[in-house]
């Protein structure tokens, strides 16, 4: 049953290619069978009949970050985000998470390659040095014979000082990146007790993040802190809070997953 | 939400307990699987209702805190008695209305109930249980975040 099935082509499958949910419905089924660029298809083929498919993008998004395309999930997460925003969708605290693991795992991909490079370039820098020490010792040799060992010694050791300088140099620039993992509490949501991602303030002056709060006004339209009426219309995106957030996140990726 | 963001948060209420501790009267006795947890509690000022007493809270919790609260009740063990209060039943429940369905926000956390449970009890000096605890203890078969409580007391 499976074989002739799988080597069926795919657009048979779509009864009704007019049809974009149609799409994105087999594209959820293909990212769970880990097919990324036919899930990736059926996206791109949902979002030119509906360029504003939250599931599209969504969909979309998670293939690229299971590719490690990480720019591309980040802006197909971000966009399905305020298509759920807009919509007032239900997911919206799944895909705040979605986005928040997007810039982390973005994060963590631009690190591991900063680490990886700053190993490489110290480990040629020191060899090169070590090549260069080599070198000025059998030169001082050759160029006078009547050089005596203490003087052999001497440039050696010079070469010896500078290789432990720049191996100093490069110890020095590690610490400051492995900095205390602390997330400052300003950028802590107080119900969820994540990260923000797209904070919102209320009437009181208190900012939450937007799935969160919105989740809570669904059970009761009221204020948190002080129990007065609230109603989603009311609140407002902390856009400096954001930026503030966006900020440490581009420093401290890790801490999406706080 | 889905029951993820429950366990996610209690996750994190709880690393934040243990890496910065809680007030005096209060210490964490086990939170071994997540959905329940067990406190003591104790009243530190010289109240003579409750000196020299440790009481044993239980905290359960549904997938859906913290948009919902908590079930907290009162457990009573051979070192543990139920505390004497106007709104504590003698099994255990407690009537209060930041654990009730309208009283809860999702701000709160288990530090904050228990102190606010410490300061129910610092305030109170009536040597009572609530009106009718006989008939409720016998009768009641309903969880305690369902039972509609009639407040008719406010000032206790």
């Amino acid at each position: 049953m499976s074989g002739p099935r799988r080597s069926t082509p795919r657009r048979n499958l779509i009864a009704d290619p007019g049809n974009p949910a149609l799409y994105t419905n087999r594209a959820m089924a293909r990212l769970k069978l880990s097919q990324w660029d036919n899930a990736i298809a059926d996206c791109h083929e949902c979002l030119r009949l509906a360029p504003d498919s939250m599931k599209a993008h969504y969909s979309l998004s998670q293939a690229h970050l299971a590719l490690r395309a990480y720019d591309d999930a980040l802006a197909h997460a971000l966009k399905a985000h305020g298509l759920c925003v807009a919509a007032a969708d239900k997911s919206l605290a799944t895909i705040t998470a979605h986005v928040l693991r997007c810039k982390m795992d973005r994060w963590n991909d631009m690190e591991r390659r900063r680490v990886r490079e700053t190993s490489d370039l110290e480990a040629e820098m020191l060899a090169m040095l070590g090549r260069a020490r080599d070198e000025a010792v059998r030169e001082a040799a050759a160029a006078a014979a009547d050089q005596d060992e203490g003087t052999r010694r001497e440039i050696g050791a010079e070469w010896d000082a500078k290789i432990g300088r720049l191996r100093a140099v490069f110890e020095d620039a590690r610490p400051q990146k492995e900095k205390l993992r602390v997330v400052p509490d300003w950028a802590i949501d107080d119900i969820s007790f994540c990260f923000m991602a797209d904070p919102v303030i209320t009437k009181t002056g208190k900012s939450y993040e937007r799935a969160s709060i919105i989740e809570h006004l669904r059970r009761q339209p009221t204020d948190p802190l002080t129990r007065e009426p609230l109603y989603p219309s009311e609140l407002r995106p902390n856009l400096d809070l954001k930026q503030a957030c966006d900020e440490f996140l581009a420093e401290n990726g890790w801490a999406a997953d706080w | 939400m889905s029951a993820q963001f429950a366990t996610k948060r209690l996750g994190k209420e709880l690393q934040k307990i243990r890496n910065s501790r809680l007030p005096p009267g209060i210490e964490l006795v086990s939170a071994e699987n997540l959905e329940e947890w067990l406190l003591d509690i104790q009243v530190l000022d010289d109240n003579p209702l409750y000196q020299n007493q440790t009481y044993r809270l239980k905290f359960r919790f549904g997938s859906t805190y913290p948009i919902e609260p908590p079930e907290v009740v009162f457990v009573k063990l051979s070192d543990r008695p139920i505390p004497m209060h106007p709104h504590i039943y003698s099994n255990g429940i407690i009537c209060l209305d930041l654990l009730g369905q309208q009283g809860w926000s999702p701000v709160q956390n288990v530090e904050s109930v228990c102190m606010s449970l410490q300061s129910m009890l610092t305030g109170n000096s009536k040597n009572e249980r609530p009106p009718g605890d006989d008939d409720f203890v016998r009768a009641n078969q309903l969880r305690p975040k369902d039972i509609e409580f009639y407040y008719h007391d406010n000032t206790v």
